[in-house]
């Protein structure tokens, strides 16, 4: 971890204390996977061509992310349980380190790219795996379940991109 | 000695001695057919999971008496070495010799205990057999696979190897290829059933060559040689060989050593009657087009001498300060002589090809300049960026990148040789690096320290096996599925590298993706860390503006079949579109070749290309 | 049936008139025929007619494969083909220096004896068939039959064994086969009695036999006679003695001879010959129990084996006589020529026409048989 990510880490930690409820914890959520897209999006111009298509396919994930979550956010059984409140960890809120978009510089390059998508993808997978630990039994619990495996997928696949391109040599 | 007279013993009473056959047991033998002796000859059986239909049987048939079939939904391996035909017996000419099973290299033929067929209909006698026998009956194994009886010679001529402590003791080349004696042995080992040619990148019919250095022909074996490959001197002795992994005498034994024997002929004939064979068949009038290559290497070696013999007018721009690129730069001495590799450069160079060393596009010439002057680009520039594992410390001085060692080697730059080095990587060029740096160690401190670390297990280890045993017997340590995890500095100094175990190292589809137990580790002590765990190309060299307007996919060149880019004068080939391996590179270059040929014969030619 | 360009004599008032025997005449043996002309009873000439069986093994040989050639040899003797198999890769064996390794050599032996009892069974059985016995005939292939069951747990064949190979054998024997061959030889000794009560001493065959087809130590000599037939006129020769090859020298064996030379002395010779193969065959399977190791020399791949060049010429005594294989080598994969010095060619063609001249009409199938020839042999 770099030190801006470390930085980010603290401040969002203090952020996170007062959230309580699931809709905040949503919205907290949907901020995060919007924030990467913007990121993204953004970065397609600056980089060159040949990672161009690395990087808009790392922003078309995002976007489908945050569908997902305004879809989920829509739906009357969560609708029924925003205004829950439940109770989170105190320690080690890993995703929310990323709302605050660390320094990836002005010209990554594609190995940096991927592991920087890999730790917003372990970090968020961890963070709605915690969540469901502490969320009550129902659709609260399945909602942080599936979100946690769509996260854990994600970062899976993106782990075999990393392998592939960092190690594609190593003959 | 006995002699025999004729004796007489008459009497008159003799034949009522026939009575005395009343009393016997009736001789009645029963009219169903009696089982057949556990090594009998009988109908064929043939185990379809087991065969691979490479036609040894239909070699060996005295008779004529198999065919071999194509069978459609059979699957088709070439690199493999599996083909989708089956044996089919011609019962009206079977002898039943099991010559078939004797030399049969997967063992998959056997003759069943099943002896009878009786049959009006001239059809039945003409069957694919399977392993349920002629009728299906499920008749039992009768004459198999044995080893006695097997008739392929499993066994490869010896190849020597320096001894260890030599080996240490300079770049002295480690295997001194077949004796002709060797070489004519190791042929005859060949069933010429041609899996090897599907195999081959560049479609190297290499049954043809092996077969005219078995009939004692190095001439025709080296003219056979260069229909597929200009590099043949490289490709003999480093070449990644996936003909011997698809070998069907492999199959129960050691594969046939094509690599050596291509090596054999390349370093039996004299160099100025190669250069006649090769350069034969070039075209007599120049074409009157210009073709201009980006990179030295193997990829952009074989385009030139295509391209040449076909009339065209070939320079190649290199930037380093010799051809040959990764062949040269990358691959030690001890594996590849550098005189070797520039006796294939200098059949090349005789077929017209100009290289201009030390001119670096961007640098010496623009990319601009090269199209105006040029009826076709192509460029192959090769893997040459180092990847890193980047994990914590990969950005101190002392981690270096394996390529860049080697380079300085081949140069005979001082890179600072380490007392006590750790190189990160199980391919080849990890043991290339290791072993080079282990022949630097031993003449500068007297001893070889060196670990090798590696994420595969030794089962699945990525480098040839040969390096591995060889790395071994010159003091080089590896670990097996071991990856690393930091780089402990200590005063500004390494100290150690950490690894921790790696529990798995592929997913359930097979795709590379290691998974560590983290609570495992062992810490290498090191001064310095070699990073041979993948490569990169750098494209910047094109500029800004080509690069736009070139289409990419997944972070390489978007090329066509055949090498062309999306710019219509501009090809690209080799490792930098492939991924590393020579023998791919000159398929690729050769592709590329045919592909600009093609184009520039409907071109118009320029006026003033004309010399 | 007679062939297309059989043309008939006329006969002469004389009573001179012509037979032809064969090709699938029942007395005569395999694919060859004889012309004999006769004056009432008596043969005034008779000439043999081989060229039924030409299928060009010779010439097929140089076709093939040194190794393919293992699957054709044996067919040049249908009732002995083991020495034919044995012949021609000692032969190979003598061009590429190969060396055979010793069990293979005793498992040859072996093969070979066990060979000449079954074609000798199966001689008495022609042998009596010509002069009425048919008993004998039934008795003979029944017999042979315990042994081809042997073969055929060894080599996976009855008749065509394609066993021997150069370099040795192509596999090893099963387990149990030698107690089964003890069970077989003990079998044979005990019918022993019964077949010298129904051939040797039987008045009918003796009758007919004794005296009959003459061929003198001197004839055969000049003829170039071998085997039983050369033994049966009193000259103890015989190849495995005098010109020994595998481990006949570590064996223990007498040279039946007889003095005679009559078809009754051929057959006598025969017999004791059967004797002692059973008496090699004990010392063998004895010395196969102790003797291990390989089968067969390892050998290049047959597809592309360079027999290195050269000339080889390897002979074998076969049931027949001297049986052997020329071979030439170019230092190619086929044989540049092979050449069969069968047998049969001199005392079934030569001394045949010669013998049967004075004979009886009755005693023509008989004496041809007692010869033991063997067309192939001729045909080659």
């Amino acid at each position: 971890m770099s030190k801006a990510v470390r930085e980010g880490f603290q401040q969002a930690r203090e952020h996170l204390r007062s959230l309580t409820t699931v809709g905040e914890i949503l919205e907290t959520a949907m901020a995060f996977e919007k924030a990467a897209e913007t990121f993204y999006s953004g970065l397609v111009d600056k980089v060159s061509k040949p990672m161009r298509e690395l990087v808009r396919e790392l922003a078309e994930e995002e976007t489908r992310h945050f569908q997902l979550f305004a879809d989920l956010r829509a739906r009357p059984d969560v609708e029924a349980h925003v205004k829950d409140r439940i109770a989170r960890p105190a320690a080690d809120h890993k995703f929310s380190n990323y709302v605050h978009l660390p320094e990836l510089g002005e010209n990554p390059d594609d190995q940096s790219l991927l592991q920087y998508a890999l730790a917003r993808e372990t970090a968020a997978a961890e963070e709605y795996a915690e969540l469901a630990s502490t969320a009550p039994e129902g659709p609260i619990r399945e909602l942080f379940l599936f979100l946690a495996n769509e996260e854990l997928e994600h970062k899976a696949e993106l782990e075999k991109r990393y392998y592939e391109l960092v190690h594609s040599g190593g003959v | 000695m006995s002699d025999v007279t004729p004796k007489y013993k008459g009497s008159v009473l003799r034949p009522l001695k026939a009575l005395a056959n009343l009393w016997r047991e009736p001789a009645t033998l029963p009219m169903e057919p009696r089982p057949a002796a556990p090594n009998y000859r009988g109908f064929h059986l043939n185990d379809w999971k087991l065969c691979i239909g490479c036609g040894t049987c239909q070699e060996i048939c005295d008779n004529a008496a198999i065919r071999m079939v194509q069978i459609p939904d059979l699957p088709t391996d070439a690199k493999a070495g599996v083909k989708p035909r089956r044996p089919a017996i011609d019962y009206g000419r079977c002898c039943w010799c099991a010559l078939c099973v004797d030399i049969c290299p997967t063992g998959s033929l056997s003759l069943s205990r099943e002896y009878i067929h009786v049959s009006s209909d001239i059809d039945s006698y003409f069957i694919l057999p399977d392993e349920k026998g002629i009728h299906g009956l499920g008749f039992e194994k009768g004459w198999s696979k044995s080893e006695t009886s097997d008739l392929l010679d499993h066994q490869r001529q010896e190849m020597e190897c320096l001894p260890a402590e030599e080996a240490l003791s300079g770049f002295g080349e480690l295997v001194p290829g077949y004796d002709t004696q060797a070489a004519v042995l190791e042929a005859s080992r060949c069933i010429q059933c041609g899996m090897c040619h599907e195999a081959c990148p560049t479609g190297m019919n290499a049954p043809e060559y092996i077969r005219a250095l078995w009939q004692g022909d190095r001439e025709k074996a080296v003219a056979e040689i260069y229909r597929t490959n200009p590099l043949a001197q490289v490709c003999g002795r480093i070449c990644t060989h996936a003909c011997e992994t698809a070998c069907s005498v492999g199959r129960r034994g050691a594969p046939v050593a094509i690599r050596w024997l291509k090596r054999h002929a390349m370093d039996s004939v004299p160099p100025d009657q190669i250069r006649e064979i090769a350069i034969a068949g070039k075209a007599e009038e120049p074409s009157g087009r210009r073709v201009s290559i980006i990179g030295a290497g193997p990829a952009g070696l074989t385009a030139a001498f295509d391209l040449a013999k076909k009339g065209h007018a070939v320079t190649i721009y290199e930037a380093r300060s010799k051809p040959g690129g990764m062949m040269r730069f990358g691959i030690p001495e001890y594996r590849l002589p550098y005189h070797n590799l520039d006796a294939d450069i200098d059949v090349i160079r005789a077929s017209g090809v100009e290289i201009l060393c030390n001119t670096a596009i961007g640098r010496d010439v623009s990319m601009a300049q090269i199209r105006g002057a040029s009826d076709a680009v192509l460029i192959s520039t090769g893997l040459w960026a180092a990847r890193s594992a980047r994990v914590p410390g990969t950005d101190h001085p002392r981690v270096l990148s394996a390529i860049r060692v080697l380079e300085a080697i081949t140069q005979g730059e001082d890179f600072g040789v380490p007392r006590r080095a750790v190189v990160v990587g199980g391919g080849n060029v990890a043991f290339d690096v290791a072993r080079s740096v282990a022949r630097l160690q031993k003449a500068r401190y007297g001893e070889v320290a060196m670990d090798v670390i590696a994420l595969e297990d030794r089962d699945h280890m990525l480098a040839d096996e040969e390096e591995v045993r060889e790395a071994a017997g010159e003091g080089i340590d590896l670990f097996n599925s071991w990856g690393p995890k930091s780089i402990q500095i200590n005063d500004g100094s390494i100290v150690a590298l950490e690894t921790v175990r790696c529990i798995s190292l592929k997913d359930a589809e097979g795709r590379f993706h290691p998974k560590y137990d983290e609570s495992t580790m062992v810490s290498h002590a090191a001064d310095t860390v070699i990073e041979a765990i993948g490569q990169s190309a750098d494209t910047s060299y094109l500029g800004k503006e080509l690069v736009e307007a070139l289409e990419w996919s997944r972070g390489r060149l978007k090329i066509d079949r055949a090498g062309r880019t999306s710019e219509p004068w501009l090809w690209a080939a080799g490792d930098m579109v492939e991924g590393p391996d020579v023998v791919h590179a000159i398929a690729a270059g050769h592709r590329a070749a045919a592909s600009i040929d093609e184009v520039l014969a409907h071109m118009a030619v320029k006026p003033g290309n004309v010399a | 049936m007679r062939p297309e360009n059989y043309k008939p004599v006329r006969h002469p008032p004389s009573h001179e008139y012509e037979l032809y025997f064969g090709p699938n005449h029942p007395g005569i043996e395999g694919n060859y025929a004889i012309r004999v002309r006769l004056k009432g009873d008596v043969v005034q000439e008779a000439i043999t007619d081989a060229g039924y069986l030409h299928r060009g093994f010779e010439k097929i040989m140089e076709e093939r494969l040194w190794v393919q050639n293992v699957a054709l040899v044996p067919r040049i003797c249908v009732p002995d083909p083991v020495p034919m198999e044995e012949s021609y890769a000692r032969a190979v064996e003598t061009l590429g220096g190969i060396e055979v390794p010793e069990r293979a050599q005793w498992i040859r032996v072996l093969m070979l004896e066990m060979s000449r009892i079954c074609a000798h069974l199966f001689t008495f059985g022609g042998n009596a068939a010509t002069i009425g016995l048919y008993t004998n005939m039934f008795w003979g292939v029944t017999m042979r039959d315990l042994f081809l069951d042997i073969f055929e747990e060894i080599t996976g064949a009855r008749i065509y064994h394609m066993y021997i190979t150069p370099g040795g054998v192509r596999r090893d024997l099963p387990d149990g086969v030698l107690d089964r061959l003890a069970a077989v030889l003990d079998e044979l000794e005990r019918k022993k009695p019964e077949f010298d009560d129904l051939f040797f001493e039987n008045a009918v065959v003796i009758n007919r036999a004794t005296g009959v087809g003459v061929l003198t130590q001197a004839q055969a000599l000049a003829w170039g006679v071998t085997g039983p037939n050369l033994r049966a006129c009193g000259l103890a020769h015989d190849v495995r003695r005098d010109d020994p090859y595998l481990v006949y020298p570590a064996l223990k064996f007498d040279i039946p001879t007889a003095t005679s030379g009559c078809s009754l002395a051929r057959m006598h010779v025969r017999r004791a010959e059967v004797e002692q193969s059973v008496r090699i065959l004990r010392q063998v399977m004895e010395r196969l129990r102790t003797v291990g190791g390989p089968v067969r020399a390892h050998l290049p791949n047959p597809l592309a084996w360079n027999v290195p060049a050269g000339e080889a010429y390897a002979r074998t005594e076969s049931s027949k006589g001297e049986l052997a294989f020329f071979a030439v080598s170019n230092g190619g994969p086929k044989p540049w020529r092979i050449q069969v010095r069968g047998p049969s060619q001199m005392h079934g063609v030569q001394v045949l026409e010669r013998i049967l001249e004075g004979a009886r009409i009755e005693d023509v199938a008989q004496i041809m048989f007692s010869l033991d020839a063997c067309p192939p042999e001729i045909d080659r």
